[in-house]
């Protein structure tokens, strides 16, 4: 037993060395997005803001995305109530991915590329490296625990206790493990490291939307999924601890059974069958249009299906939204009082939050064209009559068309979903999700057009470009629960953009924002036309 | 006592049968040339020794050990150069050696400075910024500067330059020198042939020939040049000639080691000029076990 792990404390100890720059760009960040928007949520509290907040929480769409509170009265919500049902979830959520992604690539990746075979041929035991990992993990969420737990409690905010911090921080420092966890059995089980996140993230999306439609349809049936314990822990209220407990065991058998499909394998293999190919290239794919859409099409395809997928879960809980409505009166003289229906008001949150998802293919797939150059796979290409003008014009095409695909598919599915959940009591056709998608397509030029820039420019910095999308879809989103200025309102895309149906139909700023993106495409053709290749190994 | 010493080892990956039939055997104090063309098995046998994949049948012993149930111990007394020695991008080359000798746990820092300097290494560059050649310094001075008793190099020398290439086959005399055992996969023939004591050639998962190169040269065929003011070729169709070419008054020609005399005395019955014989060189032998 202890030959298998042989070392790995010594492991542990070179991954943290290596690694300490990265963990600390993983824990301050993540840390400070998950603690410190106390005082900025103590803003809205003034005023009788909590009430207006919990009415406004109490809406399934915002539930399908966040999680649920315990709290039954707008009288007891508290500070501590609206943080945790707000920001836990979605900090827990990306504490989970980046967790999964690391260990992918300090796992699987580096068997892929070569990495294990070298280690393993040390006196290291067999299974060190993971073990070294898993705990690499552990020890960065520990930290993370503690300085999410340090910082809130550092804010003294009412209602914001002690106990309720620590709670909130360890049920994300768990779900960070938890997504380790399972990216490790992934890593076992898939035949590649891309394969291994991949399969990583659809769990844990799987999971995250499975929540959400029980959350809004069945708020009972949250309690079987492990993404709910999450929420479910209810800090600064209930304090539900147990939960914790139910995540940590969770991620134990996850471990074990890691580790027993590791022991089983040979290294450099899954237990899924890697594909095979073709013995001959199709007259397509022996085309440059041809070739990049065929090495991006796994990844449209699941992305474009996720979309799809996810616009006929947000479109089924329309029937809700009319009960939800209906049930309470403060609600809908709300929204009479500011003249629109409900229903044309969920349609642009949830447009832009799913054009905002959409948004994220186009960016990957331009991004995708830096990949290649850098691991110097473009140098072929270009040895023959191939010219950039072609290379950078194709994968902006391509990137442009997987945007606007991915709004058709999503905005459709949500229309078919909503009109049907709401029946006759139909107040929007199937045509109004439809324009209010293509409405946003703006967006999806601006980044396409953004990245073009970047790539020709700056390329190393288009992964930051991910960031400030985020950042632009969380102005708006939250511009409903946080009253920011004009000024930062106009520092993000999204924030141009009228809201369809609610708001009316705007050319100048749909008109404007494209000509914005093709100026920006153009120059970064022109960039990417006389700059030197990059090359990493 | 051997080294290392394979018997009947197996290997399947589901239906597919990578090895089949692999014995030999790795002495102490020898260089071991391990050749094949691309997929006959020489890299899945190589990661069997290491320990890292599991054999399907047969039996794999460095040191008298299993390698895979005693592989921790074997390891602490091996070394291992891949032909493509992955990194670490964003880490120095001088790190990772300290890394890797640190792992393997018996590193000499003075040998490590010392191959730095004659291998030509900048250590102080990011691995992402080396050249391929240079990735595989660094993989070498990583596992020549420890203390071991074997060495398993799979196409150690891909992608160095002629200079380095021959200051690493100096190091590999010296640590043959010291009585040490070395296994050595490679397909730059040369390299193999100026180096090894042995050769086991393997060939779509068997190992088809094995023993020490003079033994080889023996069982197979010389290459002979031949001149003389009569017409030679009559020696054609003898016994045990092959690729028989003919130019006016010269000829050429290999010939099976036991048919050389008679062939001989045939031509001296003709008369000859001038005879010349080479032995065959290591790629005639491996050409000769693949033609086939």
């Amino acid at each position: 037993m202890t030959e298998k792990f042989a070392y790995f404390n010594q492991l542990l100890l070179i991954y943290l060395k290596r690694d300490w720059k990265k963990i600390l760009f993983w824990i301050v960040p993540l840390g400070s997005f998950g603690g410190a928007f106390v005082p900025a949520f103590s803003e809205i509290t003034k005023d009788g803001g909590l009430i207006g907040m919990f009415y406004t929480m109490d809406n399934p769409a915002l539930t399908a995305m966040v999680g649920t509170s315990p709290v039954e009265v707008a009288e007891n919500y508290t500070l501590g109530a609206m943080y945790a049902q707000e920001m836990l979830l979605f900090t827990g959520l990306i504490s989970a991915v980046v967790s999964g992604l690391h260990m992918v690539s300090h796992t699987r990746k580096e068997e892929d590329s070569g990495i294990t075979e070298q280690i393993q041929s040390f006196r290291i035991g067999r299974q060190a490296n993971s073990l070294a990992v898993l705990l690499e993990v552990l020890f960065v969420n520990i930290i993370l625990v503690f300085y999410i737990a340090g910082v809130m409690v550092l804010f003294d905010a009412e209602s914001i206790s002690i106990e309720g911090s620590l709670l909130f921080a360890s049920s994300i420092g768990l779900a960070g493990v938890l997504g380790g966890v399972i990216a490790l059995i992934m890593a076992q089980i898939m035949p590649t490291a891309g394969g291994a996140s991949g399969g990583a993230m659809a769990i844990i999306g799987l999971l995250y939307m499975g929540r959400g439609l029980t959350d809004v349809a069945n708020p009972e049936l949250s309690v079987f999924n492990p993404l709910g314990w999450i929420y479910l822990t209810y800090p600064f209220t209930e304090n539900n601890w147990y939960y914790l407990f139910y995540l940590g065991i969770l991620s134990v058998i996850g471990l074990v059974i890691a580790f027993i499909l590791e022991e089983n394998r040979d290294i450099g293999s899954g237990y899924l069958p890697q594909s095979t190919g073709r013995i001959e290239a199709s007259r397509f794919l022996q085309s440059i249009p041809g070739l990049f859409f065929r090495l991006n099409r796994s990844m449209m395809i699941s992305w474009l299906a996720a979309l799809a997928f996810m616009g006929l879960a947000y479109g089924s809980v329309f029937s809700e939204l009319q009960v939800f409505v209906g049930s309470n009166e403060l609600i809908s003289q709300m929204f009479q009082q500011e003249n629109m229906s409900v229903e044309a008001s969920y349609t642009g949150i949830i447009t832009l939050v799913m054009v905002g998802l959409a948004t994220i293919l186009p960016i990957a797939i331009v991004n995708k064209l830096f990949t290649e150059e850098k691991s110097q796979r473009l140098n072929q290409l270009f040895a023959f009559k191939t010219s950039r003008f072609e290379i950078y014009w194709t994968n902006i095409a391509i990137a442009i068309l997987a945007g606007v695909l991915g709004i058709f598919l999503s905005s459709a599915a949500f229309g078919l979903a909503g009109i049907s959940a709401m029946k006759e009591a139909s107040t929007l056709t199937f045509g109004d999700f439809i324009v209010a998608g293509f409405n946003q397509v703006p967006l999806v030029l601006f980044f396409v057009g953004l990245t073009g820039l970047v790539l020709g420019f700056v390329p190393r910095l288009g992964k930051f470009l991910y960031l400030y999308l985020t950042y632009n879809f969380f102005i708006v989103y939250f511009d409903g629960l946080i009253e920011f200025p004009e000024w930062v309102m106009k520092t993000s895309v999204q924030g141009w953009l009228p809201q369809l149906p609610a708001d009316a139909f705007n050319a100048t700023i749909f008109i404007g924002i494209t000509v914005i993106s093709l100026v920006m495409m153009v120059a970064g053709y022109i960039g990417y036309n006389q700059r030197d290749l990059i090359e990493e190994g | 006592m051997s080294i290392i010493e394979v018997k009947n080892l197996h290997k399947k990956f589901g239906k597919f049968e990578a090895l089949s039939e692999v014995s030999f055997s790795v002495e102490p104090g020898e260089i071991t040339g391990f050749i094949g063309p691309n997929g006959a098995g020489k890299s899945t046998t190589i990661r069997i020794l290491l320990g890292i994949i599991k054999k399907s049948g047969g039996s794999a012993k460095i040191f008298g050990k299993d390698v895979w149930e005693d592989r921790q111990e074997i390891h602490k007394r091996m070394s291992y150069v891949p032909g493509d020695v992955a990194l670490w991008n964003n880490l120095s080359g001088g790190e990772i050696i300290d890394i890797f000798m640190k792992l393997h746990g018996s590193g000499n820092k003075a040998k490590r400075d010392e191959l730095i300097e004659r291998f030509e290494l900048d250590p102080k560059k990011k691995a992402k910024n080396y050249s391929k050649g240079n990735r595989q310094k660094v993989g070498l001075i990583s596992a020549l500067a420890v203390e071991s008793d074997l060495y398993l190099f799979d196409e150690p020398t891909s992608g160095l330059d002629p200079l380095m290439e021959s200051i690493f086959q100096e190091e590999v005399k010296k640590i043959k020198e010291e009585g040490k055992a070395v296994l050595l996969s490679s397909h730059i023939l040369s390299e193999v042939e100026r180096l090894a004591d042995s050769i086991a050639i393997i060939r779509q998962g068997e190992i088809v020939e094995s023993g020490s190169l003079e033994e080889m040269r023996y069982l197979t065929r010389s290459v002979i040049t031949m001149e003389s003011d009569n017409d030679l070729s009559s020696l054609a169709s003898l016994e045990g000639v092959h690729h028989f070419t003919q130019d006016n008054q010269h000829i050429q020609f290999s010939v099976d080691h036991k048919a050389i005399n008679k062939v001989l005395m045939e031509a001296t019955k003709i008369g000859i000029l001038t005879i010349e014989s080479a032995p065959p060189t290591l790629e005639d032998l491996f050409i000769r076990h693949y033609e086939r």
